[in-house]
């Protein structure tokens, strides 16, 4: 496997750590992010850390700030608090393409592609742009990203349909074809936006696979999502948002036992299913 | 009254070339709950769009009561009682949400009920009216989705489409919504929705219908559907 | 001192007139997405008409301005029906709906020329007298034309924010298939948008042939002024188009002072293009970022 590429020498914005603290080896420190919209505080106070090699399922009500939790980390709406450390470098006021190329994709919720090229392409354009900084972007897009393309659309299912246009093909392979674009980028960590929301039990096992795939090379993943199975069987923790703040961090199972979150986010039913599949799926 | 409320025969509709459904047929009785389970891209927005006449049919009838709607513009086809709410939610960007639910008693009929049906509406989903003066675009996706959903409940329907009504919500939310659309068919009101998750449906709705590939395959109660886990193995996995 | 209040005097007069049409142009954009090209000539028809029933008929000003918007706003409803209806359904609207535009312009500038001959002629609608400020004489036809088109524009937007057919019109605008979805006649919006801004585009055109004098082409500067005002301001956005067509008014009027009509429009001009590579989506235009 290919290592990741060298940093480049012009990366705007990204403050090499200066305290002498190192952060225990966390791929991504939170430290006390607030971030406001006027008097509402949509992100108050959060603080976390994410290992190499974690896969962190972030949960909870809507408008709890999971979105602009995302939004905060990859640039494109900076902290009014707080400070975010990538890798032991302060990225808490970098601009999202020096995020990109320091190493962070994110998916959206919601379908983002080009509609009119085909999936392929909507590949290439990240993993051209995405990979460095172009100061002048060349005719040609070059072997190396061509191989990066083929690669990631082989590693999401996608290589027999890349030819087809963006905006015909189904739901899935827009999912698929974003996040392909998302690894192609090369990054060392992945943010997921509820990747499977509207997707069936078949679909939603094949994005599972996919994920599992790239969490196995050895990329962080932190995941939003709603679909209960899928936070909790692939995250080895799991974190739950309430207005803005933390109130569970932990282990999945421990969410079907933790009053509030079943009080503000699950409910007694989906706490009850919750708890037997993941008891069922201990014993198999 | 005999018959089915609502009427669909004979249906082939799509967008331009595509043919998207097929020769489909579906009769909906008065006061039950139907859902329309099926893969993605098959059909299922398409259906409730054909009804609700953004999608005009190439061959077939859509009738409510007896009395045909395919051939009626949109705004004739609420007029006649049949609101849609849209999976994307189509909301008004620059409007509030409580803006928004008003446009949803927009026809006269509504528009007179309206203070009680926006208590109704934020007794249910407290947490519009925690947002209510909220601008619709800078909304989470879960609130627009609560948004959407309250709005098509203000105006007076015969009938109510919902188009995945449990996409992008909360767990406990979406039991509180599944909670509403009983209560909703235990009030006489006729309820079509589209779901992704069959188990979600199956012990609540009145019939179950299969959509794959523009086309019906199997229709039934849901413990039929539960019974026979091959039938949803096939098409949906799990 | 002086200087600066028959700055302001005129500035904003210039502006009020400008504003008037400018409202009529943006809620066709914003509702439509059109922009109808034929304004110019709507403003040109309705100043003649006008003229020809104080004139030619000897009715009263009143009665002669509501003809002039009736006739107007009924031509507005005829380019929705001949012209922007059939062409909906149709891909590439917006290109399309610009040409015709173009073209049904050109076509009602030269049935006005054939009707009335190429000279100017004045137009009778004026108020005599004048009010003074200092050492400066303004004119009370200015305050007038200030007065009314204040009134128009707290009329439209009452229109828009507090009526039933308001509230049709800025859904239709917003989101055209969640206004069908919520029962509104998009097709019925889309006619009174179009009969509305023909109206409007009467009033201005009267305003300004009563400062200049009337001659066929006389819309083509105005709606030019109008169309870069509503980009200047966010396309669509009525209040934003008000606020900025003050502005512009008193950019050109202080120009005008300065280097002279000549130069002035230039000068408007290269301000614009400053303004919008400072800020792309117009003054107010709101920064699409669409919440993913």
């Amino acid at each position: 496997m290919a290592a990741p590429p060298p940093v480049a020498p012009h990366r705007r914005g990204l403050v090499p750590e200066q305290s002498s603290h190192a952060g225990g080896g966390a791929i991504l420190s939170v430290r006390g992010v607030s971030k406001h919209f006027g008097a509402l505080a949509a992100v108050d106070d959060l603080s976390f850390e994410v290992m190499p090699g974690e896969v962190l399922g972030i949960g909870g009500p809507n408008g709890a700030g999971k979105t602009t939790l995302f939004e905060v980390i990859s640039g494109l709406s900076p902290a009014t608090r707080g400070a975010i450390l990538f890798d032991g470098r302060d990225i808490t006021q970098a601009s999202p393409e020096a995020i990109c190329h320091a190493g962070i994709a994110r998916t959206f919720q919601l379908n983002a592609g080009f509609d009119s090229m085909s999936l392929a392409d909507n590949v290439r354009v990240a993993a051209y742009f995405g990979r460095a900084h172009r100061s002048w972007p060349g005719v040609k897009v070059g072997a190396d990203t061509d191989a990066v393309v083929a690669e990631a659309l082989a590693a999401v299912g996608l290589a027999d349909r890349a030819h087809l246009l963006t905006g015909s093909v189904p739901v899935l392979d827009r999912k698929l074809a974003m996040l392909a674009g998302a690894i192609a980028t090369k990054p060392k960590l992945l943010l997921l936006d509820e990747p499977v929301g509207g997707l069936n039990p078949k679909e939603i096992d094949h994005v599972m696979g996919v994920v599992r795939t790239i969490a196995a090379r050895g990329i962080t993943i932190i995941l939003i999502e709603h679909i209960m199975r899928f936070l909790v069987e692939l995250s080895t923790r799991v974190l739950i948002m309430h207005h803005g703040e933390k109130i569970y961090e932990g282990k999945p199972k421990g969410l079907v036992s933790d009053r509030t979150v079943i009080d503000v986010y699950l409910g007694e039913g989906a706490s009850e299913r919750l708890g037997a599949l993941m008891a069922a799926r201990e014993r198999a | 009254m005999a018959g089915p409320l609502l009427a669909i025969e004979t249906v082939t509709a799509g967008y331009r070339g595509n043919v998207v459904l097929r020769d489909l047929s579906l009769a909906v009785e008065e006061g039950t709950l139907a859902a329309i389970i099926g893969p993605n891209g098959h059909g299922k927005s398409t259906l409730l769009r054909a009804i609700s006449g953004l999608v005009p049919l190439s061959r077939g009838t859509i009738s409510l009561a007896g009395r045909r709607i395919d051939r009626l513009r949109p705004d004739e086809v609420v007029a006649a009682g049949v609101v849609h709410v849209p999976q994307g939610d189509l909301l008004f960007p620059e409007m509030t949400v409580v803006e928004n639910l008003m446009m949803g008693a927009y026809l006269p009929a509504a528009a007179a009920q309206m203070p009680k049906r926006l208590d109704e509406v934020f007794a249910l989903l407290p947490k519009l009216a925690e947002r209510r003066h909220q601008i619709a675009s800078t909304l989470s996706g879960g609130e627009r989705r609560m948004t959407g959903i309250g709005r098509g409940l203000m105006a007076d329907s015969r009938v109510l489409l919902l188009d995945e009504p449990s996409l992008g919500l909360a767990p406990i939310l979406i039991d509180q919504i599944y909670e509403v659309v009983v209560r909703l068919k235990r009030s006489g009101r006729t309820i079509l929705l589209v779901e992704e998750n069959a188990s979600r449906v199956a012990d609540k709705a009145d019939r179950i219908h299969l959509l794959d590939h523009g086309s019906f395959v199997w229709s039934g109660a849901g413990p039929e559907l539960m019974a026979r886990p091959e039938i949803l193995a096939t098409y949906l996995g799990g | 001192m002086d200087v600066l209040i028959q700055i302001v005097a005129s500035g904003l007069t210039l502006g009020a007139m400008y504003a008037v049409s400018t409202i009529g142009l943006a809620l066709v954009y914003g509702s439509l997405n059109m922009l109808n090209m034929a304004n110019g000539a709507l403003l040109a028809l309705g100043g003649y008409v006008c003229y020809f029933v104080a004139t030619t008929l000897g009715l009263p000003a009143p009665l002669a301005v509501l003809a002039a918007m009736l006739v107007c706003g009924l031509a507005g409803l005829l380019i929705y029906l001949t012209t922007a209806l059939p062409m909906l359904r149709s891909g590439e609207f917006e290109t399309r709906i610009f040409i015709a535009t173009i073209g049904l312009g050109s076509v009602l500038e030269n049935v006005i020329q054939k009707v009335f001959g190429p000279q100017p002629l004045p137009q009778p609608l004026k108020a005599p007298g004048d009010v003074v400020i200092g050492a400066v004489h303004v004119p009370n036809q200015n305050l007038l034309i200030l007065a009314t088109a204040l009134l128009l524009m707290v009329l439209v937007a009452g229109l828009l924010q507090r009526t039933r057919i308001g509230r049709a019109i800025r859904a239709t605008a917003q989101n055209r298939e969640a206004a069908q979805l919520m029962g509104i006649r998009v097709g019925q919006v889309y006619a009174i948008v179009l009969a509305l801004s023909g109206a409007l585009a009467a009033i201005s055109g009267i305003m300004i042939s009563s400062l200049t004098s009337l001659s066929p082409t006389m819309g083509a500067e105005p709606m030019l002024k109008a169309f870069i005002i509503c980009i200047l301001a966010g396309l669509g956005n009525v209040h934003g188009a008000v606020a900025s067509a003050l502005l512009l008014g008193l950019i050109e009027a202080g120009a005008q002072y300065l280097l002279g009509v000549r130069w002035s429009f230039a000068l408007l001009l290269l301000i614009v293009i400053a303004v919008l590579v400072w800020r792309p989506y117009g003054l107010f235009g709101r920064r699409q970022v669409v919440r993913l």
